[in-house]
Formats: structure tokens, C-alpha cells, sequence
């Protein structure tokens, strides 16, 4: 089955979004629609799928022309959204989501033996190993994207329309994920995914289209187009130099140093040092305790061990208070109150500072106009919830936020995760520029490339401990991967 | 797993011969919610202390609910656990009360109904019961009494059952035709608080009021603080009821503003609980209706009915 | 424009009931009636502005109303206890002020400490020492009514009846009560945290601020806003039984999403939490002084109104 846009428009008020959408997602064939944070992409997908209609223009199916009257006509005909936030009852098991709303039923009753059987043969076909009764909310995330996959082929989705399936997936999660869309390429399904990751754009798709400020700047083979290609088209400018060139010394004097510090159920015995003004990289897979060993040091989580000399800090506040401060990677759940303005987002960390008896509104706002202006904040009015910013805009606030409380040692968890790559670019300077202000920057990262195109230094991790240093030239995928995935035994090669 | 069969065993070897040699009586009553109920309470917890010392061949089981679900759950495990030879129960409420105590009925044990009669007629041995027409007739007679030119009043009413519901008729009726108008009715709840906000209001729309007839002492309290409050001396006098006995010391003591009462003595269920001790040990004849009637208290005869122990 | 409507919604539903006490009851708007309603709101206003911030930092607590009645029983066996010691005077007043603020304060702090420390939700918590309470304070009047001895009635009168320059003292006492908890709710750090916490406890972890104690602090506020409300009761009528405060959770609970404080936390008003004690107080009220309407349907009327008053909150939202 074929999904055509053609010459298609769409406004939201007096505010146009999509200007002559034309694009084809033919059966078999992997479609990319890549595009920075705003381009288009989510509109152009929801008209797709039936969320949205198109103001001017058409959707065709094998080339009649079709008006979904909402998403489930749209689902009826076999066009379906998988969206980038699980729609998934966590309380459910496995099987009970697949078929939610269209259970099968033995005349009243659920007909269970015959879902389970259903369910069992859905997952097999994805090559996927999670048990039909499973709860949902025990199974990881790259399981949970097969259980939506297999919910989409329950409805004998002929049209698959994933928005950016690998952005909560590690690299080899995300290479799992594309074992099975080959499978349902294979198959004759039309797929149409988006990503902010140009390297599985290259490694899956056949086709790519590239949007920016709601046209449709290149359609192409995606063999025709190099990654530079790709991200120049997407910005509007060459973005070749992604990484700035490390300008600031690294000091010889260590700012942190951890030693054997353990986080129950989590991470064991980790020791390292940070110098001033240094960037140290933190790579492993997900799950290797990246994120609880940072958690622990700075009070979030209990834990034992030593942190200059004393025993790891209490609470976060002794953490601020010691010049420690960490950014989280779930931003959207443990960063910032969504449905705050971002005057109150920016302060709550730093509310002491700017209350005597009182909260002094006027130098809350006066900090406001500050981080908008250094953080480059993009947003439509001062009093924007921030759950309406874009997810590149609301790191680029907690990223202010953090630096409100003017710490000396930053530790960033996922600084770029779902975030275009012109945002990326300026977090990276941002990075940058702290180190040159002689602060010191943690980064954890899932991206290889930021881990090495960033990092002074990289401390790999793995099954809670610390698998490997890498330092200079050492600084490479394949080290880092083997580090990660315990394929050889190398300790602190430099 | 052992121990519980045990005890069964136990149970079912001791209990014919518990039965022979120690009748046991059940008790159900309402929890002390409110001031008359807590003065219930302490009569009946007292009767059967001082019962239990007087025939030890009975043995009594006092539960108290706080509503009627869990009374029905009281009475249901008194019959199944302990094999009870009479109930003695006053219903919190008619209806859901009257299938459970039929069952115990014809289990073929005793039943007393006190104050509150069951759904259905029949089913009690002993009816214990109060006046509450009479309780709302004695109070109105006191009114034309006391207003032989008539005037304004305000009335009280309790939590809406069939108990106010009959009092407020039986009050009516009584002073019909005597001059005396009630200007506002609303329900006080046989509650301080609830009576003095109604009363609140009641002088804030009523400019001249001659009496107020506040139908219990509880609300009588409320609303004399609130008459208090206001600096109103039009008022003459409030009636109360039910004989709580602080209200009982100031009308013994001369109290202008209270010059009566209407007894509905909470000792009904102590009389119950001892006529059916009566009829278990002899052979007096104690079946029927017993009903207690509601007397006014004045001045005169006020120290006879002040039982400074008991808590109303 | 949404923005204005959102806020003056509460205020044009009290403008409503007050022009319809009004039209029926010429004795609506005199002085004396104006009292009586401020003055009665104050128990219900003083405790709904501790509950707006309970509320607002994501919690709850049943037990404000049984928590009243033990309060104002202990203070009753407290002062007639020194009654012989103290004398009819200010000392004993003062006593039995103290009384009330210190139980309240560890009261607050029992369901405060079970439901952070512990990590109990606060509905049962709640619920369990609601049931406490209200046992207590049956079981210490031995199932009847605590009096106050009739000796110091008229020292302590005035702590309900008197007041400055015409204006009662519970009016004086709420108006404090709710001026303060306004700025603390807009312009103090406990407020904005209160709201972070009630908005995402996760985010307001991460953030540094210490979700525990912002949690534990909103309940020994309301335990302490319960004794104030209470050493201004106890006055009134000079008593205290198993049927004082009967409810009083749920009324204040009602009063603060009538005035627009989200149930779910993470946002409350405490000037329109006020408003609300005030429309639900005036039903009341103007229900008593007209006829016309079965006192039978009095709960009926209420219900309706704060059901409408949340249906007309969620329209806004979406219009906002």
C-alpha cells in the first residue's frame, strides 16, 4: 500500500506550519524524514496518520484520494503512528496492550487462548523474546517499542509511521530495532521514521526527506547523501565543524576526586579523578550505572565510598552547596515542572539566593532576561508554560538553571538527547565555554560521537564498575564499544 | 493449624454445657455519638455491670455500632459465636435492622426491641419503648402553657428519622389552635454547633421572637449561646429535652431562660436490659409493650431526675 | 481575557450569592448577619488555608475535623485541670491557648513524619488518625460531652465574642491567618516549593530543595492553623464532644478546589481558597434565612454548587 502526500498545507490560526508537503511512502521502502526541532515533521506525521487534517492539498492511499476522519479510521485503513512516548497501560501485561480496543472476543467473553496464541506469533515475527504476560511496566524500552510495533501489526498495519523510535534506545538496542524493520521491509510494509541521528538514517533508510521551517528542502536516495550533506541541508549552513576545537587548558590541579564509591544494586567501587577545566566523558551501555554512580555522588541516591576525602554527600543540596551540581537526562520528568513558567523553572534551585523575607520577583525576572539572552532560549512569550517549548529549547533552560547556582563541577547526563542538530552545536559550545571559565564538565553520553568529539577524557563503564580509561588518540568507537561490551581486558590503556 | 482445630474441638465439647449452666444475653446498641446516646451508653454499660453481679447465671455481650450496617454485623456474630439466649437491641435504624434481629428471633431466642420499633410488628418479645409523640405532645402542652396569649416561635428539629419526624407532629398537634406560630423550622442535628448557626440566622431574620422550642438539650445549649451572643432579650424562654443534666441543674436551680424539660430518658435501655433479665431467671411475666413516657421536669420536681454520674 | 476569567471566576459566584442573599433576605446584608458568617467561616477558613498548602504540595488530611475535637477536648481537661492553681484569669487562658498550639503542632507532625519518613500515603494516614482522634476525644468525655467549668466562661468568652474596633477577634484571626498564608503562597520559598513539590516531587528532588521537610512542614502548618481555629471554638460553645468538628476535613477540602486549587497539587490560591469557605458558609446562610427550600435538599444545593465549581475549572483550562 501506497501513502502519498501531495502539495500538502496546514495552519494552525493565522500561523502556516506546512507549505506544499509532497512526499510517497512506497511498500518495502524505508522512508527518512529528518529535520530540525520545529521543521515540520510531527505535523506532517499526525496528517499522515489522521491526527490532523491537511488545510490545503491531499492524502492519497494507492492513489485515491482519502480524508482519515480521525486517527482509528486512519488505523481501520492501515495506517498507523507509533509515537515517540509509549502509548502503552503499564499496569497491562504485553498481551493486553496489543490488543486493547480490539480484543478478540468467544462470543461475550475474551477469547484469551486464542489473543495469547496471536500475541505469541506477533512477537515471534519480530524476533522479540519478551513473554506475552509480562507487565509492561517491567520490560525495557526497546522491548516496549516491539510491543507498539506488534500492536501496529495486530491492526495489519500496512503503513508504519515511527516518531524517532531509537531516541530512548541504545546504539545496540536501536540496531535490534533495525533487524526487524528490515524484516518488515521485507515484508512489503511502508515505513516512514524520523531521527535525529544521521548514522541510522544512513544505516536503515532508503529514502530520506529533509524538512526545514515547514518545506521540504531535499528528497533524495539516501545513498545520494553524505551526512554532512544531510545536516547542512537540515540547519542551512555547514555544520561540518559539529565540535568545537578544545581552545582552554586543562589545569593540573584535580577538583573531584572519588574513590571506591558504591551504590547499592547499582555501581561498585568507582574511583576517578577531575581535573579543572577538564571534560570528562562517561560512555557504557545503558544500564552499566552511568547514571546511578552520578546520582550517588551527588546525594540523589544512598551511597558509600568517598568524595574528596569525606564520605558522598547527603542530600543534592550539600552536593550545590559543595559546588556539585548534576543535570539530569530525563527532562521532562525529573528537570523541569512542565507546566511552570520558566521564571520558576529557572530559580527553584537556586531559590535561596534570590529570597530575603520574600521571593525578589524583579531579580527573578531580570535572571530571566539573562538566561534567555546567554542560553539563547527560544520562546513565543516570557510566560510559556515550559512544557510547550521545544525539547532543545527546555535544555538549553535547565542547562541555565543548573549554571544559575554557579556551580564549579557540572555533571551533564545525555546533554543532547531528542534535540536538533543546531541546538547540539550551541550546547557543545556552551560546554565548551565552561571549561574555558576553568569549571569542570562530566558528560554522560549514549552518542558515541559526543563522547569522543567532546571528551578530554573517557571513563567507560560496565556492569557497575569501571571497565576503562581512555585518553588522546585512544579516545575511539571501536576502544570504547570493546570497553563497554567487556570484549577485552585493557585497564586504563593510556 | 493445630490450635484452631483444637479450639473447635474445645468449642464444641464446652458449649452445650455452657449453655446449661450460663444463659448469655446480648446487647446491641447505637455508639455514643451524641449526648443522649452517650448517656445510653453509660446505662446500659452500668445495668449490665450491676446485673452481672446480681444473677450469676447470666452472662451479657454489650456490642455499640457507629452505624447500621455494623450493628447488623454485631447481632449476626453474637448468634453464630455466642449462642446468645436473648438480644436486647435498639435499632439504629428500622429497616435494615428488622430481618437480622427476626433471624435471632427465630433462632428461638428472646428479643427486647428498646425505643426504636422493628419494620415489622410481631417479632419482639419486650418492647421497650419511648414516647416520641408523647415526647412532642408534653413539650407543645408546656408551650400553650406557658404563652396563654400565644406568640412567635422558632423550632429545632434533629437529624431527619422517623423519631423527629413523629415528635415534631406530636409538638403541632399540642398547639394547635393556641395562638403560638412557628416563624422557622430547620434541623439543628442534635447537634451544639449545627443548632447555634441555625440560630444564628433564625435572629437575623426573625426580629422578635417570643420562644424558641430547641427539642433536645444538646441543641438547647447552641442555641442559648447564640441568643447569648446576640444581646437579644425578646426571647423569653427555650425548651429542651431529654434531661441532660446540666440543663436539669439550671431548671432546678431557677434558671429564668430554662424553665422546663422533657424527659426521654436514656435509662430505658437499662430498664430493658433488667426486664429481660427478669424473664430469663423467672417466670414473671414480662412480655408486651412497655412504654416510657416523656413527663415535663420543672422546678418543682427537677432534682428527681439529676443523675449527676452519668455523663448526659 | 481567559487569564482575567480564571481568576475572577470564585469571585463572581460569591458576587452571585451575595446579590441572591440579598434580594430574599433584607436582613442579609446588616451588620449582625455579616458577623455571624465571617465569624463562623473562621474555624473552617483558618484550617482550609493550611489544607490549601497540604493540598498544593500534593497531599491530603482527613483528619483536620476529629483533630479539632481532641484539640478542644485536651485544652478543656487542660484548663479546668489548672483551674484551681491558675484562677479564672489570663494565665489560664494563655494555658489553655498554649494547650491547643502544642498538640496541634504534633499532631500536624505525627501525619506529617508517617506520611514522608514512613512513606505512607497520606489518605490513609489520614484516615487513621482521623479515626484516632475521634475516638480519643469520645473516650476522654467518656462518651458524653468535656465541658468547660463554668467558672471561667466569662474569661474566656472573649476570645470568640470580643474583638477590636467592632470586628470579632476569629474574623481579626482569619484575615491575618489568610493575608499571611497568601504572600507565603505567592512570595515566600515555602510556597514556590510547595507547588514544585506538588507538581512533580521527582523534578523538585532533582532541583535541591528537601522534598521531605517542604512535605512535613505543610502538615505541622495545618496541625498548628487547627489549634488556632480551635482556641477560638472552644470559647463559643465551651464544650467538646464525639460530634465536634464532624466533617470539617471535607468542608475545608470543598472550600479549597471551589477556590481553584488543583486536588492533584502543584498549584493553590489561598485568597480564593477564603472565597470559597465564604460561598459554602453562605449557603448555608441564605438557605436559613429564607424558606422556601426543604431543609432536607440544603446537602443537594451544596453538592451541585462544588460540582459546578470544578466543571467551570476545567473549562477554563481549556480554554486556557
Amino acid at each position: 500500500m501506497k501513502l502519498t502526500l501531495h502539495q500538502v498545507d496546514r495552519s494552525f490560526g493565522a500561523v502556516q506550519v506546512l507549505h506544499g508537503i509532497s512526499l510517497e511512502l512506497r511498500p518495502g521502502e524505508v522512508h527518512a524524514l529528518i529535520g530540525e526541532n520545529g521543521a515540520g515533521k510531527s505535523t506532517t506525521m499526525k496528517i499522515m496518520s489522521g491526527y490532523l487534517s491537511p488545510s490545503a492539498g491531499e492524502v492519497r492511499l494507492d492513489d485515491a484520494p482519502v480524508a482519515f476522519a480521525s486517527s482509528q479510521a486512519a488505523e481501520a485503513q492501515g495506517v498507523v503512528l507509533i509515537h515517540q512516548e509509549f502509548n502503552l497501560a503499564e499496569q497491562l501485561t504485553v498481551e493486553q496492550n496489543i490488543f486493547l480496543g480490539h480484543e478478540l472476543k468467544h462470543g461475550m467473553f475474551l477469547d484469551k487462548r486464542a489473543m495469547a496464541e496471536r500475541a505469541k506469533s506477533l512477537l515471534n515475527r519480530l524476533n522479540c523474546s519478551v513473554p506475552p504476560g509480562a507487565r509492561v511496566r517491567d520490560i525495557s524500552n526497546p522491548d516496549k517499542q516491539m510491543v507498539e510495533i506488534a500492536k501496529a501489526l495486530s491492526r495489519n498495519a500496512r503503513v508504519l509511521i515511527m516518531d524517532e523510535p531509537t531516541a530512548v534506545l541504545t546504539e545496540r538496542e536501536a540496531e535490534v530495532l533495525f533487524q526487524q524493520v528490515d524484516r518488515l521491509r521485507a515484508e512489503g510494509v511502508a515505513i516512514l521514521f524520523t531521527s535525529h541521528k544521521l548514522d541510522e538514517v544512513k544505516r536503515i533508510s532508503d529514502r530520506v526527506t529533509i524538512m526545514r521551517d515547514g518545506h521540504v528542502v531535499a528528497q533524495a536516495a539516501t545513498a545520494e547523501m553524505t551526512e554532512d550533506d544531510m545536516a547542512t541541508a537540515m540547519v542551512g549552513r555547514d555544520v561540518s565543524s559539529l565540535y568545537p576545537a578544545r581552545t582552554a587548558p586543562v589545569a593540573d590541579d584535580t577538583v573531584l576526586s572519588v574513590r571506591d564509591l558504591t551504590v547499592p544494586g547499582h555501581a561498585q567501587g568507582i574511583t576517578f579523578d577531575l581535573k579543572r577545566g577538564e571534560i570528562l566523558g562517561v560512555a557504557g551501555l545503558i544500564g552499566s550505572g552511568r547514571t546511578e554512580t552520578m546520582e550517588g555522588l551527588v546525594g540523589l541516591r544512598r551511597a558509600t565510598g568517598m568524595v574528596n576525602g569525606r564520605a558522598p554527600y547527603p542530600a543534592p543540596r550539600a552536593a550545590l552547596d559543595a559546588g556539585i551540581a548534576y543535570l539530569t537526562e530525563d527532562r521532562k520528568e525529573r528537570g523541569l515542572l512542565l507546566t511552570k513558567g520558566m521564571r520558576e523553572n529557572l530559580t527553584l534551585q537556586s531559590l535561596a539566593d534570590f529570597t530575603g523575607l520574600l521571593i525578589d520577583e524583579t531579580a527573578e525576572d531580570q535572571a530571566l532576561t539573562q538566561a534567555i539572552s546567554d542560553f539563547d532560549i527560544r520562546a513565543p512569550h516570557r510566560a510559556v508554560a515550559v512544557g510547550n517549548l521545544s525539547g532543545g529549547n527546555q535544555q538549553k533552560l535547565l542547562l541555565a538553571k543548573t549554571m544559575l547556582a554557579q556551580p564549579e563541577i557540572v555533571i551533564i547526563d545525555e546533554p543532547t538527547r531528542g534535540i536538533d542538530i543546531g541546538t547540539k552545536q550551541q550546547i557543545y559550545e556552551f560546554i565548551h565555554a565552561l571549561t574555558a571559565q576553568g569549571k569542570s564538565v562530566i558528560v554522560i553520553s549514549s552518542e558515541m560521537q559526543e563522547v569522543i568529539g567532546l571528551a578530554d577524557r573517557v571513563l567507560v563503564m560496565r556492569s557497575g564498575g569501571v571497565a576503562g580509561e581512555l585518553t588522546g588518540t585512544d579516545i575511539t568507537e571501536d576502544k570504547i564499544v570493546r570497553l563497554a561490551m567487556g570484549l577485552d581486558g585493557i585497564k586504563g590503556a593510556a | 493449624m493445630k490450635h484452631i482445630a483444637l479450639a473447635t474441638l474445645m468449642a464444641a465439647t464446652a458449649l452445650p454445657a455452657l449453655a446449661e449452666d450460663v444463659k448469655v444475653i446480648g446487647v446491641s446498641i447505637p455508639a455514643a455519638t451524641h449526648g443522649w446516646a452517650g448517656g445510653m451508653n453509660f446505662h446500659a454499660q452500668e445495668a449490665v455491670n450491676r446485673l452481672e453481679d446480681v444473677y450469676p447465671g447470666l452472662d451479657f455481650v454489650l456490642a455499640t455500632a457507629s452505624d447500621p450496617s455494623k450493628q447488623v454485623n454485631d447481632i449476626e456474630d453474637m448468634l453464630a459465636t455466642r449462642n446468645i439466649s436473648a438480644l436486647v437491641v435498639l435499632p439504629f435504624e428500622s429497616e435494615p435492622l428488622t430481618g437480622p434481629v427476626a433471624a435471632v428471633a427465630d433462632s428461638g431466642a428472646w428479643v427486647t426491641v428498646v425505643d426504636r420499633g422493628l419494620a415489622q410488628e410481631g417479632i419482639e418479645d419486650l418492647y421497650v419503648a419511648g414516647d416520641n409523640p408523647g415526647f412532642g405532645r408534653v413539650s407543645g402542652e408546656y408551650m400553650v402553657e406557658a404563652m396563654p396569649d400565644g406568640g412567635k416561635i422558632v423550632a429545632l428539629r434533629g437529624i431527619p428519622t422517623t423519631i423527629d419526624n413523629e415528635r415534631v407532629e406530636g409538638f403541632q398537634a399540642a398547639i394547635e389552635g393556641s395562638g403560638i406560630e412557628i416563624v422557622g423550622m430547620e434541623h439543628g442535628n442534635w447537634n451544639r454547633d449545627d443548632s447555634f448557626t441555625v440560630m444564628q440566622d433564625f435572629l437575623s431574620k426573625h426580629p422578635q421572637l417570643d420562644a424558641v422550642w430547641a427539642s433536645d438539650d444538646d441543641m438547647a445549649i447552641g442555641v442559648l449561646a447564640a441568643i447569648e451572643a446576640a444581646g437579644r432579650d425578646d426571647i423569653q424562654f427555650v425548651l429542651g429535652g431529654a434531661g441532660m443534666k446540666e440543663m436539669i441543674k439550671r431548671t432546678a436551680d431557677g434558671d429564668a431562660m430554662i424553665p422546663a424539660n422533657v424527659t426521654y430518658p436514656p435509662s430505658m435501655i437499662a430498664t430493658a436490659i433488667e426486664m429481660t433479665a427478669v424473664g430469663m431467671t423467672s417466670t414473671a411475666p414480662v412480655a408486651g409493650t412497655f412504654t416510657i413516657g416523656s413527663v415535663l421536669v420543672t422546678q418543682d420536681n427537677a432534682m428527681d431526675f439529676y443523675y449527676p454520674d452519668s455523663p448526659f | 481575557m481567559t487569564l482575567d476569567l480564571k481568576v475572577l471566576g470564585p469571585i463572581l459566584a460569591l458576587i452571585v450569592l451575595i446579590a441572591v442573599g440579598a434580594s430574599l433576605n433584607e436582613n442579609f446584608l446588616s451588620a449582625g448577619n455579616i458577623t455571624n458568617v465571617l465569624s463562623r467561616s473562621a474555624f473552617i477558613g483558618i484550617i482550609a488555608v493550611g489544607m490549601t498548602f497540604v493540598i498544593t504540595a500534593g497531599g491530603l488530611d482527613l483528619s483536620v475535623g476529629s483533630m479539632a475535637a481532641f484539640i478542644a477536648g485536651l485544652m478543656i481537661l487542660v484548663m479546668n485541670g489548672l483551674l484551681d492553681t491558675l484562677g479564672p484569669g489570663l494565665p489560664l487562658v494563655l494555658a489553655g491557648m498554649v494547650t491547643a498550639l502544642v498538640v496541634g503542632t504534633l499532631a500536624g507532625a505525627v501525619n506529617g513524619f508517617l506520611i514522608t519518613t514512613m512513606r505512607i500515603e497520606a489518605f490513609i494516614v489520614t484516615l487513621g488518625t482521623m479515626g484516632i482522634y475521634r475516638s480519643l476525644v469520645t473516650w476522654l468525655a467518656d462518651g458524653g460531652t468535656l465541658s468547660l467549668d463554668f467558672g471561667m466562661r466569662t474569661v474566656i468568652r472573649p476570645l470568640y465574642y470580643g474583638g477590636i474596633l467592632g470586628i470579632a477577634w476569629p474574623i481579626i484571626v482569619f484575615a491575618l491567618v489568610a493575608v499571611i498564608g497568601e504572600v507565603v503562597m505567592r512570595r515566600a520559598a515555602f510556597g514556590r516549593h510547595a507547588a514544585a513539590v506538588g507538581s512533580n516531587d521527582q523534578v523538585a528532588r532533582y532541583s535541591s530543595v528537601n522534598v521531605n521537610r517542604v512535605r512535613l512542614l505543610t502538615y505541622v502548618f495545618l496541625g498548628i492553623l487547627v489549634g488556632i481555629a480551635t482556641i477560638m471554638y472552644v470559647p463559643r460553645l465551651g464544650s467538646a464532644s464525639s460530634s465536634t468538628g464532624v466533617l470539617w476535613e471535607l468542608e475545608a477540602i470543598a472550600a479549597v478546589i471551589i477556590g481553584g486549587t488543583m486536588l492533584k497539587g502543584g498549584f493553590g490560591r489561598v485568597w480564593s481558597t477564603v472565597i470559597g469557605v465564604l460561598i459554602l458558609s453562605l449557603i448555608d446562610n441564605i438557605l436559613n434565612l429564607t424558606d422556601g427550600v426543604s431543609p432536607y435538599l440544603n446537602g443537594a444545593i451544596q453538592g451541585v454548587i462544588i460540582i459546578l465549581a470544578v466543571i467551570l475549572q476545567r473549562e477554563r483550562k481549556a480554554e486556557g
